[in-house]
């Protein structure tokens, strides 16, 4: 999917990267997008973006998972009711470790899918120009839209090593 | 910055380089190792656990011990990655990604053990609950299926966690690779381009791993516990088993990491990267582990003989410093407790042969450990009609040391796979660091 026009500016430093964004949005670019090899902090600050919402996702599997735990082992318990060692048939202590168990496993796997679904809608819908330096060294700053000709300014202004027109 | 993003990534690139002679020696021992053990073991498949020392009342030998420790060796892992992190622990950041890929390949060993262990493991199906035509489903009250369920979601999470931990750092590393090392990067990076918005899920995410991960540590080990501490025979029927079994697990688990990392910083040259500091501070976990640990020794012991004469856990834990096995046991009490107090000394922590000795003499004594809980405890029960000793045959011993060598296979084919070192989390680091010292010089 080819990045929408705008002006992609390179640099070294997250301080710089960070007062590039908010240089970028404090002129009226509303959407500005960043690339980095780590997530410094005061990069994520300078974006602002609300936490992710995965956690709506993740919860409710582990909710799901304890469910299971509890249908596997209560459910199959009943389903053929067999004494053994003179013990209730619904043993609740024994039962809780597999429960727990099935809700580790699944709200895992949930938080892995929320996370992967995340990633990948997020690429979708907020493409970033290709440039491979954005994983090693340097900090992508992009801002889409608005007057290029302001964005290469504020961008060169915070100390972007290099900047250049997308799209 | 003392180490720059360009420099911290082209030293764990180089260690993806073309291995020398010696990993090639290395891999092949720790082949044949393997394969010894798996020949040991097709003799226990085509004959019958009789070709093993185990008999009544020893019916649990080598391979119960060898379970428990390689479960423990997979503690350290997660309790770097997940607990540490949680903490905020910084020191962790260059050293997590080996004991997390140790955790993964020492899950791999431990789980072949129970399978091992059955008389017709072609049966280990039957562990797993599923509709079959018997209509008739696991015993969810025994702890076998316990750790069933324990040690499946152990391996799968921490996988997980693994995987997800690289993805960032297999993306810096195949914008540089070329040949099949890219696409290989290319499939471990999950598609990662290191935007605004994947950091944004992602570095939540990591967070719920690591919480879901947290509390898994401590069960795993805590139902391993139960294997014993829910049986009433002297020596195993105790409620300080959870707890001590997690604190041992962790002490043998970070004392294996130190093993292991001693001689891969130097030989991968991530001196660097893994500093002195980083060692020093996992001694002083094998330190609080060790503490914690010989607590728990003292307070079984002192429980026991606080017992009248004619009770069965004073005998046992009599016969355990005294009878047939002592010497083991007062070596157990050497490795474990005696030789990680000298760490208490600052020049002991910061002397790597030493720390690497006094490792490595952990994890002896770990083994040994977990061999006393095993077999003393078996050979020496409430009836004295039965009372007996176990000696291990060549063909455990074969298998002991092929999980060895199944071990290291792994972890050497791991090391030229991933990344040793996690290289975001690094950057991230290096960044706060050169930002610090920045601000402290500009306020000089």
């Amino acid at each position: 999917m080819p990045a929408e026009a705008g002006v992609l500016g390179s640099f070294g430093e997250p301080s710089a990267a960070a007062g590039a964004v908010r240089a970028l949005k404090g002129a009226g670019f509303a959407d500005v997008r960043v690339a980095m090899p780590a997530p410094f902090p005061e990069v994520v600050l300078a974006i602002g973006k609300p936490r992710s919402p995965i956690d709506f996702v993740t919860f409710p599997g582990a909710l799901v998972g304890l469910l299971c735990g509890i249908g596997l082992t209560v459910g199959t318990s009943l389903a053929w009711p067999l004494v053994t060692g003179g013990k209730p048939v619904v043993s609740i202590p024994p039962f809780v470790i597999v429960i727990f168990e099935m809700t580790v496993l699944i709200g895992s796997l949930t938080n892995l899918l929320a996370v992967s679904l995340g990633s990948w809608h997020g690429g979708r819908a907020r493409v970033f120009p290709g440039q491979p330096t954005f994983n090693a060294d340097r900090i992508g700053v992009y801002a889409v839209g608005g007057d290029p000709a302001l964005a290469e300014r504020v961008l060169r202004e915070s100390g972007a090593e290099e900047v250049g027109r997308v799209g | 910055m003392s180490l720059s993003f360009e420099r911290l990534q082209a030293t764990v690139q180089a260690a993806h380089g073309r291995p020398g002679r010696g990993y090639w020696l290395l891999l092949a021992l720790a082949a044949s190792l393997a394969a010894w053990g798996g020949w040991a073991y097709s003799l226990v498949v085509r004959n019958g656990l009789y070709v093993t020392g185990l008999e009544r009342p020893g019916c649990w030998g080598n391979l119960i011990t060898d379970f428990v420790f390689w479960v423990g060796i997979a503690h350290s892992g997660t309790l770097i990655s997940a607990i540490l992190f949680l903490f905020r622990a910084k020191f962790r950041t260059a050293v997590y990604r080996v004991a997390e890929m140790m955790t993964v390949f020492a899950v791999m060993t431990a789980g072949l053990y129970p399978i091992f262990h059955l008389g017709r493991p072609w049966f280990a199906y039957w562990l797993f609950p599923y509709p079959n035509e018997r209509g008739i489903w696991v015993n969810f009250r025994s702890p076998l299926i316990w750790d069933v369920f324990a040690i499946s979601t152990y391996f799968i999470v921490s996988t997980v966690f693994l995987l997800v931990g690289v993805a960032p750092d297999a993306a810096a590393l195949r914008d540089r690779a070329a040949g099949w090392r890219r696409r290989l990067y290319g499939i471990l990076a999950f598609g990662w381009r290191g935007t605004d918005e994947q950091w944004r899920h992602y570095t939540r995410a990591y967070l719920f791993f690591a919480a879901f991960a947290t509390p898994l540590v401590v069960s795993v080990h805590s139902v391993v516990s139960w294997d014993f501490a829910v049986s009433v025979l002297p020596g195993w029927h105790s409620t300080l088993f959870p707890p001590y079994f997690v604190a041992g697990a962790i002490l043998s688990g970070v004392a294996m990491v130190i093993v292991i990392l001693v001689p891969l910083r130097r030989w991968l040259h991530l001196e660097e990267i893994i500093t002195p500091r980083h060692l020093d501070m996992l001694s002083r976990l094998v330190l609080l582990t060790s503490l914690i640990v010989t607590y728990s020794y003292a307070t079984e012991i002192l429980t026991a003989l606080g017992e009248p004469a004619s009770d069965p856990e004073r005998s046992t834990f009599v016969y355990r410093m005294t009878g047939d096995y002592a010497p083991l046991f007062w070596l157990m009490v050497a490795c474990n407790c005696v030789g990680p107090s000298l760490l208490l000394a600052g020049k002991v922590r910061r002397s790597v042969k030493a720390l690497f000795t006094i490792s490595l003499l952990v994890n002896v004594g770990m083994w040994l450990e977990r061999f006393n809980i095993v077999v003393t405890s078996l050979a020496h029960d409430r009836d004295p009609f039965s009372w007996r000793t176990y000696t291990p045959s060549w063909v455990e011993w074969a298998m002991t040391f092929g999980a060895f060598g199944w071990f290291f296979f792994w972890f050497l084919v791991g090391l030229k796979v991933l990344p040793p070192v996690s290289i975001a989390e690094m950057k991230e680091e290096l960044a706060h660091e050169a930002h610090a010292s920045g601000e402290a010089a500009h306020a000089g």
